[in-house]
């Protein structure tokens, strides 16, 4: 009866020092110097690398568990459990990867070829979150001790990006598949769980692994996660000093500032409107491609930056941002607010009176409604603004029950971000738009090499001339540290920072 | 404490709340200063919602988006929020949509709970049954989690979600419903209807809506206050419709901004505060003004006509004091009165004189109302709080007990006195012994605490004590709770319990009204019998001759507080000088028949078995 | 004493497999979307079928309810559906912060609403009046609007108290303190109030009975009629009030935890109604009834025993 004694002690100490408490409970950060408290913007719902995801959640990720890639902070790739890998073949379908040898997982297992086989095996079979990862794998084989290679149904431009994300977590083959790693993570990474210390939905206490392969990583004795899904009980806690970086929202920016906080920003999202229904199932309106321009219209997007954004963001027409090879700047401005032009517009349409619509909004993101409403109302649109649970929010708008929907997506490479908004299958294409001009442009990126612009621009260019989508801006990421004790390198592509980017201040 | 519940007058039977004139009950309420509060804050809430769409400057959801967060100006009486919409506005048509949830819910709750609860107490039984138990499921139900769960199924709706919360309200009207209609249902009034052959829909409808109807009220504005606070509370949570403005939902923006605007946060706090606080006064005040005449609203002219009595008595202390002197007992021109809610004092006793010497029994006989209890209590000094003396004295061997220039009877001079000197037989015998403790720890502690003997002595003088009032198996009883035991048992174990500390002089307030016949005469017996062993001076309060005849050597006759007349008892008996012991004397003789034989027979009282015969 | 024992103890099961049933019904209608929630956006149509074959989603309701109720009964609850934490760990690591916010409260308002209760009913006069009003501003503030309030004083404005949670586990007694304080004032000032007024009526009630005053005629002290007789008498309806502030605040909690940010059963309950995670949120329904039935039976046993009529029986 643990937890009943700890119950009466409590009670007893509450009753206690009630009145003596006043001054004991400031400044409730007391941990050593070393320990870097990261609060964490979602719950880490499983260790299970099967179920692995990506943003947020990746990187809670990272202490226990490597990757085969680590992916810098400006995007490059480089080696980390992979020390080299390449595509056999020029239909870049067989990719071979060198395993790093001499690596060992946190239970004692040996890093090998099988134990990257069975991880991949596992994370395709577990019906995980990021399976879409390697959805294109056909099969894996070891062709060595630390040598395998991995062949693709088709080509698939993502599969490096991947293999430094979710896809590319090891955990020791021993482990994988035990219902005790939902709670328990075994890996190689740089830290090791303490579970003595960690309750699940509160806080993950991870301790520096001894003898980890590469100490320059390891930058911590200890790194606590701290779940705090309520904004601003995450700026309070930076400010109290109970955690010592954080992701704010914008609002909350000013005051963790005036503390003495540093906020780090980027630009790693793209907030707006996606124009779902583009065939006219629900909203015959929405099937007029000038509908959806005039849409993109009625937006001031500097004015959405500034009241909800508090300015951390660039006001933009595309849904690709700077990770992408699609990016092209001279998008950002390509549907220039003009309300008079956007109720021509859907007169031309045929809709002089304006339409109603329905849109889905998670309760956590509400302050956006007069930022939606009130511009479409200006050009004649009536947004119903239907409020949803965070935690339904994409299986809403995934339902293809609502015609457009406000959302904040992360912007990946370009083919991260193709099968994310433009593919048939994506819960964020839930009518299943499909364009064949479209489709010949994404068939050609496919197969063409990573680094060449000229497909993907055009791709760019044709979604935001048919208007897919209503962008607003790319949305900075308004992380905060306190900069006594944190340097914080920003991560392109990536709403936090890899858990690489902490450095210890002095 | 209220003045009835001393009263010789039996308890009413717990009926339904005495009904007072609507107009009555408003005066109470808007001069209970919470009460006056709570119908103007809500006379005022209401008016502004109302007339939200004429005075409310802007609507709800326009947004001025390139001004935000903005602060109060002329344009913007409270300023704008996060999405730069006029908070004022929003807080005047937010609150139809509040207000009106709770309303539903009230009203759902009401619907629900008053048919079935008035259907339950009417006809009992299976469908009595059936509604408690539903009842109970409701009632352990975790409100929160079935909001929550309701949430999730069928979307954010506040109207769905107070329609949800009224259902889990609803065992509170059933309830009040049901506990109304079987107190009604066990009144004569709905048998006579239903002979005239009235339908039981009317008979519900006529009398029992009418008797519920202030409860409903009071239950109804407290229901409407927690609804706003649920509803608030989910909005806050996050699981309200956003995008319709209400109270909650402008709290869950404001905490997010609470740092940087935070009369964001302040004004749909206070608007909730105002009006839960404002609908829960109004519950409260009216149910004071319903069913508490000493309660808040009536508490300042009570108090001045006390401090006038006081001032009054003040003035007179020095006045001769006309008393002879020597009595045991001696009460002279004693006046006892209630302050009212109006500020006057009512009079119930006007001035009593009598006196009581050693060994001898005085009789105080009259109607309910005549005052002869409150006499008695004077003398015990166990007048509820709120009397007071207005005039008089009263002195035990000499001493007062109410000096001239008293207000109110000398705790410190009659607390010792108290159980050693006086004891006290009183009316009820089963509600005079506290239930939750033994016969025998009952008599035992008075003797511990007085007499300082130990308990063992004590207990066995109080089997002793047992004996000598006729109970056989003393032992027993003192095992014994006073559920267990019989009526006549239990007044026999308080005439045990008056005289254990060897008093000199006994008040008994009825002795024998509550027991039944045969009873009745056994307990005069032990009265007479310890009297004459112990040379008891008895004050008996009562309004039967008969006991008068049996016991007494002297009567007073009371009436409407005053003293009709005294003297010997065979001489009043015989040749009553006033009407009123005339007629008092009459109904005796009508009601109880073989009483009048025990009347007839002179002198002294017969003991033994012929009493009992005749009053079989 | 033991039939009536049995009897409110068969009763407590009745209503525990009424409410869980009811309970279940309810969610039933919200699971729709769990699977996708699981999966998140990139989910096939073919992932989400078989998540749904998993969790049992496929099976009829009836199906479903037996399935839960056999598995119950065998003293499994089941794991949560998004994180495979057991019912029964998610609830130990949550059920200390809760019952500590709310049995400290229900400890402090016990014993304030009786001394307050006591002092109006026999003082009367003024401290009377003070209870009144203070009970019915006190009633008329829900819990967490008092927490709202607290937060901007002793949070915001005096940085005196932290503003969220800084419980874990092995975190020493000044953790618990400076994380539960506040709360705790919240659901004491909000219950003390409604408490006090209904211990002063109880007293008031008993004041006014017969035997009172013939105990005060056998010349007891009026210290000893007070606490050993009246207050003995008025315990049954105010031990009555406490279960009913108890039942009250379990739902007030869950409100009151987000505005601290406490990691306690609301949190949880919130987050799993919302998410859609049936076994977590039957987990939290089945004890939060328990816990009312068991408060409610000890209340009549605590009654019973009060009462030497049920005593003896």
């Amino acid at each position: 009866m643990k937890s009943g004694r700890r119950i009466l002690s409590a009670v007893l100490a509450v009753a206690g020092l009630l009145m003596a408490s006043g001054c004991a409970a400031a400044g409730a950060s007391t941990a050593p110097p070393g320990v870097l408290n990261i609060g964490i913007v979602q719950d880490v719902i499983t260790w299970d690398v099967g179920q692995g995801h990506n943003g947020h959640r990746l990187v809670a990720f990272q202490p226990a568990y490597d990757t085969l890639i680590r992916r810098e902070p400006d995007g490059t790739l480089v080696p980390m459990l992979a020390t080299a890998w390449d595509y056999t073949d020029a239909g870049r379908t067989t990719m071979e990867l060198e395993i790093r040898d001499g690596v060992t997982f946190s239970d004692g297992a040996a890093l090998d070829a099988e134990a990257v086989k069975a991880n991949m095996e596992h994370f395709r079979t577990a019906n995980g979150p990021q399976a879409v990862q390697l959805a294109d794998v056909a099969e894996v084989r070891v062709t060595g001790p630390q040598r395998l290679e991995v062949e693709l149904e088709r080509p698939n431009p993502a599969l490096e990006f991947y293999l430094s994300q979710a896809a590319g977590m090891m955990a020791s083959p021993e482990a994988l598949g035990k219902p005790e790693t939902d709670r328990t993570p075994v890996g190689s990474g740089p830290y090791v769980m303490d579970p003595a210390r960690s309750v699940a939905g509160d806080r993950y206490v991870f301790r520096a692994r001894p003898d980890y392969w590469s100490p320059d990583l390891q930058q911590w004795d200890e790194i606590v996660l701290k779940v705090l899904s309520d904004s601003t009980a995450r700026v309070n806690a930076l400010i109290s000093g109970q955690i010592d970086a954080t992701q704010l929202i914008p609002r909350n920016t000013a005051q963790a500032e005036n503390a003495g906080r540093e906020i780090v920003n980027w630009d790693a999202n793209w907030a707006g409107l996606l124009l779902l229904d583009r065939d006219g199932a629900v909203a015959p309106e929405l099937a007029d491609v000038r509908v959806r321009q005039a849409i993109n219209m009625a937006f001031d997007r500097q004015v959405a930056v500034d009241g909800v954004l508090n300015g951390y963001g660039t006001p933009t027409s595309q849904v690709f941002g700077e990770a992408s090879t699609a990016y092209d700047p001279a998008l950002d401005d390509y549907y220039p607010y003009d309300p008079q032009r956007a109720r021509e517009l859907l007169a031309e349409a045929g809709y002089p009176d304006g339409f109603t619509m329905t849109l889905p909004l998670p309760a956590s993101m509400n302050e956006n409604i007069p930022f939606i409403a009130q511009p479409l109302a200006d050009i004649g649109i009536t947004a119903r603004i239907t409020t949803v649970p965070p935690q339904n929010s994409q299986a809403e708008l995934g339902s293809a029950r609502y015609p457009a929907a406000y959302f904040q997506i992360f912007q990946g490479p370009t083919w991260v971000a193709v099968e994310q908004l433009l593919v048939p299958e994506t819960l964020y294409n839930p009518f299943r738009s499909e364009d064949p001009e479209l489709t010949a442009i994404l068939d050609r990126i496919r197969t063409a090499d990573p680094d060449d612009v000229e497909a993907p621009r055009e791709m760019a260019r044709y979604v935001t001339e048919q208007a897919w989508f209503a962008p607003w801006a790319r949305m900075g990421v308004t992380n905060a540290v306190d900069p006594d004790k944190v340097r914080m390198e920003p991560q392109i592509g990536q709403a936090v920072p890899s858990i690489y980017n902490y450095h210890p201040v002095g | 404490m209220s003045e009835h519940s001393i009263s010789s007058v039996p308890p009413t039977p717990t009926g339904p709340a005495p009904r007072r004139r609507g107009g009555e009950t408003l005066r109470r309420l808007l001069g209970n200063p919470l009460g006056l509060t709570a119908v103007v804050l809500l006379g005022v809430i209401a008016v502004a919602v109302l007339l939200a769409d004429v005075i409310a400057p802007f609507d709800p959801n326009y947004a001025d988006i390139r001004n935000i967060l903005s602060t109060p100006d002329l344009e913007h009486p409270l300023g704008t929020d996060g999405g730069g919409r006029d908070i004022l506005s929003r807080l005047l048509v937010g609150g139809q949509t509040t207000l009106l949830a709770a309303l539903l819910c009230a009203g759902v709750a009401i619907v629900v709970g008053l048919p079935t609860g008035m259907l339950a107490g009417y006809y009992g039984g299976l469908v009595d049954g059936a509604g408690a138990w539903v009842t109970n499921i409701v009632l352990a139900l975790p409100g929160m989690i079935v909001l929550l769960a309701v949430r999730a199924a069928v979307g954010p709706s506040v109207w769905v979600s107070m329609i949800a919360f009224g259902l889990i309200l609803s065992p509170g009207f059933f309830r009040l419903a049901r506990t109304a209609v079987r107190s009604v249902r066990s009144e004569l009034y709905i048998d006579a209807a239903k002979v005239s052959g009235l339908s039981d829909a009317r008979i519900l409808r006529r009398h029992v809506l009418s008797v519920v109807r202030a409860p409903l009220i009071i239950q109804g504005a407290l229901v409407c206050g927690v609804a706003i606070a649920v509803q608030s509370g989910l909005e806050f949570l996050g699981l309200g419709d956003s995008a319709v403005p209400t109270w909650g939902v402008m709290l869950n923006e404001g905490f997010r901004s609470m740092y940087d605007a935070p009369l964001n946060l302040f004004f749909p706090v206070l608007a909730i505060a105002l009006a839960t606080s404002a609908l829960v006064l109004l519950g409260n005040a009216l149910r004071d003004a319903l069913d508490d005449p000493t309660g808040p609203g009536s508490g300042g002219a009570r108090a001045a006509a006390a401090a006038a009595v006081a001032e009054r008595r003040r003035a007179g202390a020095d006045e001769p004091d006309s008393s002879t002197g020597g009595h045991l007992l001696e009460v002279r021109d004693l006046r006892v009165g209630y302050p009212q809610a109006d500020g006057t004092v009512k009079e119930v006793v006007s001035g009593v004189s009598l006196t009581l010497d050693r060994g001898e029994v005085l009789g105080v006989v009259g109607e309910s109302g005549s005052g002869k209890s409150q006499t008695a209590f004077s003398v015990l000094g166990l007048l509820p709080g709120d009397a007071l003396i207005t005039g008089g004295t009263i002195r035990i061997d000499d001493a007062h007990t109410v000096a001239p220039g008293d207000t109110a009877v000398d705790q410190a001079r009659l607390r010792p006195l108290r159980g050693k000197r006086i004891g006290y037989i009183p009316q009820e015998p089963m509600s005079n012994l506290d239930p939750a403790f033994s016969i025998g720890y009952q008599l035992v502690r008075p003797m511990t605490h007085l007499l300082g003997i130990s308990r063992e002595e004590a207990g066995r003088r109080a089997e002793d004590l047992l004996r000598s009032v006729g109970i056989t198996d003393p032992a027993r009883v003192m095992r014994s709770f006073p559920h267990e035991v019989s009526g006549g048992m239990a007044q026999r174990v308080l005439i045990a319990g008056a005289i254990s500390c060897e008093p000199d002089l006994v008040i008994a307030d009825e002795p024998t009204t509550a027991l039944d016949v045969t009873v009745q005469a056994e307990v005069l017996d032990v009265l007479r019998d310890l009297q004459a062993r112990m040379g008891l001076a008895v004050l008996l309060v009562t309004h039967n001759f008969g006991v008068v005849a049996d016991l007494c050597d002297r009567v007073v006759v009371m009436r409407e507080g005053s003293v009709v007349e005294q003297g010997e008892v065979r001489s009043i008996l015989r040749e009553p000088q006033e009407d009123y012991t005339r007629t008092l004397l009459d109904a005796m003789l009508a009601d109880k028949p073989g009483r009048a034989k025990a009347l007839a027979a002179p002198a002294t009282p017969n003991p033994s078995g012929e009493n009992l015969e005749t009053t079989r | 004493m033991l039939p009536f024992l049995i009897r409110r103890l068969a009763s407590g099961a009745v209503v525990l497999v009424a409410v869980c049933c009811l309970a279940f019904l309810l969610l039933f209608f919200s699971t729709d979307d769990v699977a996708v929630n699981i999966l998140g956006e990139q989910a096939t149509p073919e992932q989400i079928a078989a998540k749904n074959a998993e969790l049992g989603l496929d099976q009829p309701l009836l199906q479903r309810l037996a399935d839960w109720w056999v598995a119950v009964l065998s003293g499994d609850f089941g794991s949560s559906w998004f994180n495979n934490e057991t019912v029964v760990g998610a609830l130990a690591a949550r059920l200390p912060v809760t019952l500590t916010v709310v049995a400290v409260a229900i400890l402090a308002i016990g014993v304030l609403a009786t001394t307050l209760g006591m002092t109006a009913a026999v003082r009367r006069g003024w401290a009377d009046r003070a209870v009144q009003t203070g009970a019915a501003i006190g009633d008329a503030l829900p819990s967490f609007m008092i927490g709202l309030i607290l937060v901007s004083i002793f949070v915001v404005a005096l940085p005196w108290f932290p503003a969220v949670s800084v419980i874990a586990p092995g975190s020493g007694v000044s953790a618990w303190v400076a994380s539960l304080t506040l709360p705790m004032i919240a659901l004491l000032i909000n219950g003390v109030a409604a408490s006090a007024q209904q211990v002063r009526g109880a007293v008031l009630t008993q004041l006014s009975r017969d035997h009172v005053r013939t105990l005060r005629s056998r010349g007891l002290p009026e210290r000893e009629i007070l606490f050993r007789h009246v207050l003995r008498s008025a315990a049954p309806a105010g031990l009555t009030v406490l279960s009913l502030q108890f039942i009250g605040m379990l739902s007030a909690v869950v409100v009151l935890e987000q505005v601290f940010a406490l990691p306690g059963v609301g949190t949880l309950a919130v987050q799993a109604t919302t998410t859609g995670d049936l076994p977590l949120v039957m987990g939290v329904v089945a004890y939060t009834t328990v816990i009312v039935v068991v408060v409610n039976l000890l209340v009549d046993l605590a009654n019973g025993w009060l009462n030497p009529k049920v005593r003896v029986a």
